[in-house]
């Protein structure tokens, strides 16, 4: 074949190749991207831990509990602070709610305190909520998901339930995406609240 | 703004006038089949002959002229060639009117007809438009009627400048067809829009729309009178037909010319039609999110562009030349399909058509 | 993709026009077809050729074609998931082979992009040869003028006062005015060739090859895309944020951290119908009344959102997709105490009544848990002793509720959407179905607590879109239509000037060729220039501006 047909070729032959390898790569790679700055729990990449010295500071936030007292984060520093996000409607919110009440209780001596950021619920709705799982500590109304945004910023709050635990001194430490078990929750107190 | 009554029953009126006058004119075009002077198709022919010499010197090489007339003293030879042979050069035409008036009584019936009838149908559309304060395409059937509209217009074009009387029956038939279901299977009184469809972009999509079926009609209706006149020539050649004895056949124009007519039929609205689609992707993007969503109208409309796209290919490749009419019927087809029961029967974000 | 080009060699001059036309039969398929492996091709080069021909091209053009029909007859995944279950329960033998082959989810489908993969790769390899060729014919000059131009398809032949040198010194600058690339004759005898209407081929490898930027921008908007959706009650607000959202499509290289930080409150909604004449009840307009802050902190504003007319907050566009109404309930509980006090989202069931769909969770409601099932009429009236709505505003609203006690199913287990009622471990009360107007309320039998209608909102569904390859498939759309309009309306055609000697001056020779005329108009085009020739060939040579020198040098190859 010709020398200008050859090129061609041999040039358009190059140009697929490489469009494939980066598709490939693309298709391949796209996703998990392990940091190395956090640990698994429970083998799953739905529960994880920051190690220490790389754990991000949260945003403070403030809101209106559903009893209309005002809340705030910062006002937490030197607890260990669990904040819980879940709704009244919201099923798997439901089945992890004994367990976070009976921790609560658990840990209450050893300065760990629970939020709740109550979303997309109403006053009355989420109250029966709390009153029938036996829920005591206070809980933000916050039907519109602004505090999950402002979150956002340090932790995507994908999906209801999700569990954050923040240690001591206001740093993201621990984070639970989906309902919470005894066990991973238990860890990561255990691990935290010691501090 | 509440629809004007007044003007849209003149505009039903218009409609109804258009398709008596049009329903005349195909009968005028039809005496001339069973009446008129069999002379004049043989000029015609020539004449067509004589605007596209290079379809005569494919593989020939043969209709060129020498000397013009009268050069040996030096005298520009382009303007008034020789008046009956073949030429190179396109020849000083008779007029439009004479060729109309040499055609014959029942062919000056027809085009007057038709031309009254094309008048009449714009009114109708036009005054549609008046009547609902907005542009006339906004539900099936105001859809058909104007694309109907422009598929008359574009033919009496084409039907005067290429002096092809013997089409008439055929297309304005084809059209006072479509006109007829269109006023009663799928009329929709005149009334506002909904308000998915109370954009701008209406005029943009939808116009390029209707112009572009409308020329796709044209270029469908030719692309059916093919095969009937190549069999026809065929069937002359190989002797066992009389030439001149059927005079309905007789007058058709040569496959080669319905060939090349459509083809440059096609071409025209080919743009169009692509451009509509782009229009329709941007309007998309503006009403529900995404420009290309493959919704049953979105899906049949680009069917129907790779169909003609493949008609276009398959008349620059050897071997697959005289299949490539048929592939052009597949995309009209595709193309009525979409119009008539993907829009109709088929739920998607496009059902809008008003119909049921 | 027509006409391919054949290389000319100087000697063949007549042989030269020929090719240049359409009517040679050879030229137009390639010249590697009739190669096979055997003889002496490697394998994957013939494939490559046979990929490349205009017959491999038309076929998969016509799959392409026939592989979309089923995405549009069967239900597809994307746009209508509940629908292609409603296909499987009323075809479960059926449905499961069409899963497998992929018609739920066709345009998504290997075997569907491995069609336009191949049409595309088939393209890429036409028209990058095309274009190199192209560019080298824009550098070659134009061939040399044919012996006899009379063979040519369209020619004329006058005398001239003027010498042959002078007379094709004329013709160039004629022609040269149109913009026509010339070629000089250098040796004795004197002719011209002109070229003109490479934007022919270049607008067809324009146009294909913004077909192909057409689909890297389809692809780079899939990969970094996302659509996600929320519905939104009056009175309602929500962060775009992905616990706050309903469906979520984010693309390969997309995910919820991609999503723009605003936040949007749905103040009002107001739908208006007609309500007299043919179109009675079909919509007129619909205003969602927002107010938005474009990441938090930033100054509230305000907008009203229409089906036409999207809001633009951040990279994304918010749309309104839908609405319907959200009758509020309250639910107490044996004790009075209120236990379920919102707006409920019913989910209309016809478009053109809204009669709408919906349920009632009270998983807080004691002794045991409620639930109920209820119907929304807008405009109820009574028919033949059912309910049922004639007008899809508001007029005369009317619930009808089915209810349940027992065990919501909510404590554990799988999330259940908020619009579905699972009634397994759930008795239905009797008295059901109740109807209630506006305020009523319902007392439940066995002091299960009661439920009051207090009245009703409205809901909007909205969806929110990001697509960074939208303006360059746009670009590229235009880009492929001016393409195809050049090379319909450009033709490529060569004009041809001989004079030869005679006794009062020199006799010219005209001659020109195009290749496929698609648009007609080349006769037009040549008579025209004759024409001009013509005339300014009966110019007298005593009048030209200089007279000519015997041996003036001639440019060109």
């Amino acid at each position: 074949m010709s020398k200008g047909k050859r090129r061609a070729v041999v040039s358009v032959t190059a140009v697929a190749v490489a469009l494939l390898a980066v598709g490939l790569i693309l298709g391949f790679t796209g996703g998990s991207g392990q940091a190395s700055d956090i640990t698994y729990l429970d083998g799953s990449t739905s529960a994880w831990m920051y190690k220490t010295g790389h754990r991000p500071l949260v945003p403070d936030f403030t809101g209106r509990t559903l009893t209309g007292a005002s809340l705030r984060l910062a006002s937490y520093r030197g607890k260990v602070v669990v904040l819980n996000f879940w709704g009244s409607w919201c099923v798997p919110c439901r089945s992890e709610a004994p367990t976070l009440a009976v921790l609560s209780e658990q840990y209450r001596s050893r300065g760990v305190s629970f939020i709740g950021d109550d979303v997309g619920d109403t006053p009355a709705s989420a109250l029966s909520f709390t009153r029938e799982m036996g829920i005591t500590y206070p809980s933000v109304n916050d039907p519109g998901y602004q505090i999950a945004q402002e979150l956002g910023k340090v932790v995507l709050v994908n999906d209801t339930p999700t569990t954050l635990v923040i240690d001591r001194t206001g740093r993201l430490a621990g984070v639970i995406y989906g309902s919470t078990t005894y066990s991973v929750l238990n860890t990561m107190l255990q691990d935290v609240a010691v501090s | 703004m509440s629809v004007n009554q007044g003007l849209a029953q003149a505009s039903s009126d218009f409609m109804i006038a258009a398709l008596l006058i049009y329903s005349l004119a195909v009968l005028a075009f039809a005496g001339d089949f069973a009446f008129g002077r069999p002379r004049r198709s043989a000029a015609a022919k020539s004449a067509v002959a004589e605007r596209t010499p290079e379809l005569a010197a494919v593989g020939a090489g043969t209709a060129v002229v020498g000397a013009a007339a009268g050069s040996a003293g030096g005298a520009p030879a382009a303007p008034s060639g020789p008046a009956g042979g073949g030429g190179s050069l396109p020849q000083r035409r008779e007029s439009v009117l004479q060729a109309i008036g040499n055609a014959g009584s029942w062919i000056r019936a027809a085009v007057a007809l038709s031309v009254v009838g094309v008048a009449a149908h714009l009114t109708a559309v036009v005054l549609r438009g008046f009547a609902v304060h907005r542009a006339p395409w906004g539900n099936m059937y105001e859809f058909v009627t104007a694309l109907t509209c422009v598929a008359a217009i574009f033919f009496v074009y084409v039907m005067i400048r290429y002096r092809a009387w013997a089409l008439g029956v055929f297309v304005i038939g084809s059209i006072v067809i479509a006109l007829g279901l269109a006023e009663t299977v799928i009329y929709t009184a005149a009334g506002p829009l909904v308000p998915a469809l109370q954009s701008y972009w209406l005029s943009i999509h939808v116009t390029a729309m209707t112009l572009s079926t409308g020329i796709f009609f044209v270029a469908a209706v030719l692309g059916i009178m093919y095969p009937v006149a190549a069999r026809y020539r065929a069937r002359v050649a190989a002797g066992k037909a009389q030439s001149g004895s059927n005079g309905l056949l007789e007058r058709i124009p040569e496959p080669a010319q319905l060939d090349k007519l459509t083809y440059r039929t096609v071409i025209f609205g080919f743009p169009i039609w692509t451009f509509g689609v782009i229009a329709g992707a941007i309007w998309a993007d503006q009403a529900w999110g995404r420009y290309w969503g493959w919704d049953p109208v979105e899906t049949w409309a680009f069917i129907t562009w790779v169909l003609y796209a493949a008609y276009l290919h398959a008349r620059a490749t050897a071997g697959w030349r005289r299949f490539a009419n048929y592939i052009q019927l597949l995309g009209f087809a595709s193309l009525a399909f979409n119009i008539l029961v993907v829009q109709v029967f088929i739920t998607g974000l496009h059902s809008y058509a008003g119909v049921g | 993709m027509a006409d391919v080009d054949t290389p000319e060699s100087a000697s063949a001059e007549d042989g030269t026009a020929r090719q240049f036309s359409d009517s040679a039969p050879g030229a137009v398929n390639g010249p590697a077809v009739a190669r096979t492996p055997a003889a002496g091709v490697s394998w994957p080069l013939w494939a490559w050729r046979q990929l490349t021909t205009m017959r491999t091209a038309l076929v998969l053009l016509f799959l392409l074609a026939l592989a979309s029909v089923p995405g549009s007859l069967f239900p597809q995944e994307g746009p209508d998931p509940a629908e292609v279950q409603q296909y499987f329960t009323s075809h479960p033998a059926l449905a499961p082979w069409l899963n497998r082959l992929g018609l739920f989810n066709v345009f998504a489908a290997p075997w569907f992009a491995a069609i336009y993969i191949l049409l595309f790769a088939s393209l890429i390899g036409c028209v990058v040869p095309r274009t190199f060729r192209l560019a080298g014919s824009t550098r070659t000059p134009p061939p040399r003028a044919p012996r006899f131009l009379k063979r040519l398809p369209l020619s004329v032949s006058y005398s001239s006062p003027l010498p042959p040198g002078e007379a094709v010194s004329v013709a160039a600058s004629v022609l040269g005015g149109h913009r026509f690339r010339l070629r000089r004759s250098t040796d004795s005898s004197a002719w011209l060739s002109a070229e003109k209407g490479y934007l022919r081929e270049a607008g067809n490898l324009l146009f294909h090859l913004a077909l192909l930027g057409i689909l890297v921008s389809i692809a780079i908007g899939g990969i970094f895309g996302y659509k996600v959706d929320k519905l939104l009650v009056e009175g309602q607000s929500f962060t775009d944020t992905p616990s706050a959202l309903d469906e979520q499509n984010y693309g390969r290289l997309a995910n919820g951290s991609d999503l723009a930080p605003f936040s949007i409150t749905l103040n009002r909604f107001s739908a208006s119908y007609i309500t007299t004449g043919d179109s009675l009840g079909q919509p007129e307009a619909f205003h969602a009344y927002l107010s938005y802050t474009s990441s938090p902190g930033a100054a509230p504003r305000s907008y009203d959102l229409q089906v036409n007319h999207p809001l633009s907050v951040d990279s994304a566009k918010v749309y309104l997709i839908g609405h319907g109404y959200a009758p509020v309930f309250k639910v107490t509980n044996a004790k009075g105490q209120v236990v379920y006090d919102q707006a409920t989202p019913f989910i209309p069931a016809s478009t053109s009544t809204f009669l709408s769909d919906g349920v009632v969770k009270a998983p807080g409601a004691s002794p045991s848990q409620l639930g109920f099932m209820g119907v929304f009429v807008p405009t109820a009236v009574s028919v033949n002793g059912s309910l049922e709505s004639s007008f899809p505003a508001a007029d005369n609203p009317v619930v009808s509720l089915i209810g349940y006690s027992g065990n919501l199913g909510m404590n554990s287990g799988p999330p259940q959407s908020v619009y579905q009622l699972d009634t397994t471990g759930m008795t239905k009360l009797p008295g059901s179905p109740h109807v209630m107007f506006p305020g009523q309320t319902w007392k439940l039998p066995d002091g299960e607590g009661s439920i009051t209608y207090t009245g009703t909102q409205q809901w909007v569904s909205l969806s929110i879109t990001y697509d960074p390859g939208q303006v360059s498939a746009l670009v590229f759309g235009m880009l492929a239509l001016g393409g195809l309009l050049l090379s319909f309306l450009v033709r490529r055609r060569r004009m041809f000037v001989r004079a030869v000697p005679s006794e009062s001056g020199s006799l010219v020779t005209v001659g020109g060729l195009t290749r496929t005329d698609a648009s007609g108009g080349f006769e037009d085009e040549f008579a025209s220039l004759s024409v001009e020739l013509a005339e300014a060939h009966q110019r007298d040579p005593a009048t030209s501006a200089e007279p000519e020198p015997k041996n003036h040098p001639e440019t060109g190859a």
